[in-house]
């Protein structure tokens, strides 16, 4: 947020600020600004199969915050350490079409932090196996490009886009007859890894911040789990710190809500 | 009574003296030049703009957020795309410049009238006023809505905002640059809030007067139940 | 990519079974995005565009601003995702060309003298691809920009016209448009002032008069589409009202 404060929208950065003493004062008595318990999501919707040009798509809906998740599986050069796998790469555009605090130009800082965290939890999950994406050892691997595009910031992208990410991906078809090479068939996937992010906000730890709650909020624990409960990727993000209990209270919570988003969501 | 959506280019009138706010005259007719909804007066037809930001003119009461305090003058945001400017002899008495931020700090929130705008959009505040109305707001909660919506949170000759008043019992100031400064005890001023959100959503529905006042009671028996008419009265 | 067909037009009819002057199927939503000052949402044929606008707002950085008008800016870009090959994110030659030609589109219509040293930005951005992502955006731009308030001449409606098998087609689909012999995207105000005028490929001087007109029928049923759009976003709502109005806001916009 700071890198965008100075340029626009000084009027939306001055009503957060503004709202910051009732917010934490809500907080103090166990409420949220729109009603919602501490471990509460908004509304979730994902649409997959969006986009008709990309190989696998989700429209996600957080709230009022909205984002696309295209997938674009072509063949390429594998990586020379990695010469039998195949490659992902996740990107993030913070358009500014989504919102005043975004600004035009190559990735900054959260938007690189929000692709590699996703990024992280798909492959550490091991949720692709990226194995069967090789065509021919050492020459030619499936490439899988993950772009995640924002469309309405209302905060918690980060949720939304690993939703998206994963739907998008799960409902993905490797491109085969575009190549000659047979029939298309689904990416081999073999866990939903799922991001839940955890703002703590005067002691108390939050699921799915508003973008008010996630402008006040200075330190979020981002934690990636996977459908056998096992975690797969952590970020702490901000300039406080976290307590040990704060942690592991903040894993407990995220380890259930990503059961539930799962089990609703993401059951194919 | 229903008012006609028009967007910009349509023909309103052949008489270019009737050209109003929110219209241009074009090839000897009066035109949009707004999305939104055509009023028709007996001298001017203007269109009631349905989005828009506010653009600050003089004497319009406003609420602003100190900034930055720069030599000699308070930067203000005042929900507009320019900055106001609040310069030192404008304020209720006379201090020193290096006092300035002992009585306007930034962040502070306050409500001040426009006393210029210039042709370059430099916009001055005062804070100076017979009423000692214009001040630091030093209590309460402020919530934006969108400045066209505005009006209806005042309603006809104020009779929108009497009304959340005195049904919610708190005080309540309305910006003309959509900002609205709330004050009361919490539960009062959440009321108030959720109303205004209700206005502003509902804003351009009929007898919306009526359905505020139906909104108001639901709200009031579900939150306060009983109660609360006490509390009102011990109040008031 | 498909390979070029042998024919476009059968029977009068073209690879999608339309006629020579009919419009693909379109669908137009206005006020689809709560963070922009206006915003809609246009799927025309194969395409999927959104549009939003910011502002009157600060212009950065201040050598940009006009003391005497506001600063039109206009940025198309399209999604990685958003055609076969994936394309890299972030500003190409030809997304910085659409961007300058499509904010010249605007530039005539927008009353910017109102909004001294602020910036109108408009942000297109194509979801999915399906020829004629261009004129896509500026009629969705057009009604974003409509939906935020900004005072406007009028409304800009965008369309393509384009020649295969020697006839004259309108609103090129893909395959017209990778093989065809020619490509004029075209925008325009209701009452035919152009502001947009492209073109590449071969056409006579009469094919291109031709062009010009058939370019204006398209325009037209774009309007009346943009319009309607444009009335359902409160129609739908209920009847509009103002019976409560504090006072309707003074001074003229006269030119």
């Amino acid at each position: 947020m700071a890198a965008h404060r100075t340029v626009i929208s000084m009027s939306d950065d001055v009503m957060v600020e503004i709202q910051r003493d009732h917010l934490l004062n809500l907080i103090l008595k166990g409420e949220r600004e729109d009603g919602r318990a501490f471990d509460e999501f908004r509304e979730i919707s994902i649409k997959t199969g969006a986009i008709a040009t990309a190989d696998g798509s989700a429209h996600v809906k957080l709230g009022k915050t909205e984002l696309v998740v295209g997938v674009k599986i072509q063949p390429g050069e594998p990586f020379p350490d990695t010469p039998d796998k195949g490659v992902l790469i996740t990107n993030a555009e913070l358009i500014p079409l989504a919102s005043p605090e975004f600004e035009a130009g190559p990735p900054r800082e959260k938007a690189i932090e929000i692709a590699r965290v996703v990024d992280r939890g798909i492959r550490e999950s091991k949720s692709v196996d990226l194995e069967k994406l090789c065509i021919t050892a050492g020459e030619k691997v499936w490439i899988m490009f993950v772009d995640i595009h924002m469309l309405n910031n209302e905060g918690n992208i980060l949720d939304a886009a690993s939703m998206g990410a994963i739907a998008a991906l799960l409902t993905a078809k490797l491109p085969m007859s575009q190549y000659g090479m047979g029939e298309d068939i689904p990416l081999p996937i073999r866990d939903i890894p799922v991001a839940v992010t955890v703002v703590e906000f005067g002691g108390a730890l939050l699921l799915d911040p508003s973008r008010t709650e996630a402008a006040i909020a200075s330190t979020s624990l981002i934690v990636i789990t996977n459908s056998d409960g096992s975690i797969s990727g952590m970020q702490k993000s901000g300039s406080e710190s976290l307590t040990f209990e704060q942690v592991l209270q903040a894993v407990d919570m995220a380890k259930a809500a990503a059961d539930t988003i799962r089990e609703k969501f993401l059951d194919v | 009574m229903g008012k006609r959506i028009v967007i910009p280019g349509d023909i309103l009138s052949n008489d270019i003296k009737m050209s109003g706010s929110g219209t241009y005259v074009a090839d000897g007719a009066v035109r949009a030049a707004l999305y939104g909804l055509m009023n028709k007066g007996d001298r001017y037809i203007s269109v009631i703009p349905l989005a828009g930001k506010y653009i600050p003119q003089p004497s319009d009461r406003v609420i602003g957020v100190v900034t930055e305090v720069a030599y000699s003058n308070w930067i203000i945001d005042i929900n507009a795309p320019y900055d106001g400017l609040l310069h030192i002899s404008q304020y209720p008495r006379r201090i020193e410049i290096e006092q300035m931020s002992s009585y306007l700090k930034v962040g502070d929130c306050i409500l001040t009238m426009v006393r210029d705008v210039d042709a370059g959009m430099k916009v001055e505040l005062t804070l100076r006023d017979k009423d000692r109305e214009l001040r630091r707001l030093s209590e309460g909660r402020v919530i934006a809505i969108n400045p066209t919506k505005m009006p209806r949170v005042i309603g006809r000759s104020g009779s929108m905002i009497r009304l959340l008043k005195s049904a919610i019992g708190c005080n309540m100031f309305v910006g003309q640059n959509g900002r609205i400064w709330i004050h009361g005890n919490d539960d009062r001023v959440d009321l108030a809030i959720q109303t205004v959100r209700y206005i502003e959503t509902n804003a351009h529905t009929p007898g919306l007067t009526d359905r505020v006042q139906a909104f108001l009671n639901a709200k009031k028996k579900a939150r306060f139940g009983k109660t609360y008419e006490n509390e009102n009265e011990e109040e008031w | 990519m498909s390979e070029k067909p042998e024919h476009f037009i059968i029977d009068g009819k073209r690879l999608d079974g339309r006629s020579v002057d009919e419009l693909r199927p379109i669908k137009i939503e206005v006020g689809t995005l709560g963070r922009a000052d206006g915003s809609c949402y246009l799927e025309w044929g194969n395409n999927k565009v959104l549009a939003a606008v910011y502002g009157p707002r600060e212009l950065h950085p201040r050598h940009r601003q006009n003391m005497t008008r506001s600063v039109v800016q206009f940025r198309y870009n399209m999604a990685s995702f958003s055609v076969d090959e994936r394309i890299r994110p972030g500003p190409s030659r030809r997304s910085i060309e659409i961007s300058k030609v499509s904010r010249e589109a605007f530039e005539p219509v927008v009353f910017t003298k109102f909004y001294p040293k602020t910036a109108i930005d408009v942000f297109v951005e194509v979801l999915q691809a399906g020829a004629g992502t261009r004129t896509a955006g500026i009629n969705a731009a057009s009604l974003a920009l409509a939906d935020a308030g900004i005072p406007m001449r009028g409304l800009v409606s965008a369309c393509a016209v384009g020649k295969v098998d020697g006839e004259l087609v309108i609103d090129l689909m893909k395959e017209e448009d990778n093989y065809g012999d020619a490509d004029v995207p075209v925008a325009m105000t209701a009452d035919g002032q152009i502001t947009l005028l492209q073109m590449d490929g071969h056409l006579t001087i009469d094919e291109f008069h031709e062009a010009l007109k058939l370019a204006k029928t398209g325009c037209d049923r774009m309007y009346e589409l943009q319009r309607q759009a444009l009335i359902e976003k409160y129609g739908k709502e209920s009847m509009i009202d103002t019976e409560d109005d504090g006072g309707a806001p003074d001074g003229d916009i006269d030119e």
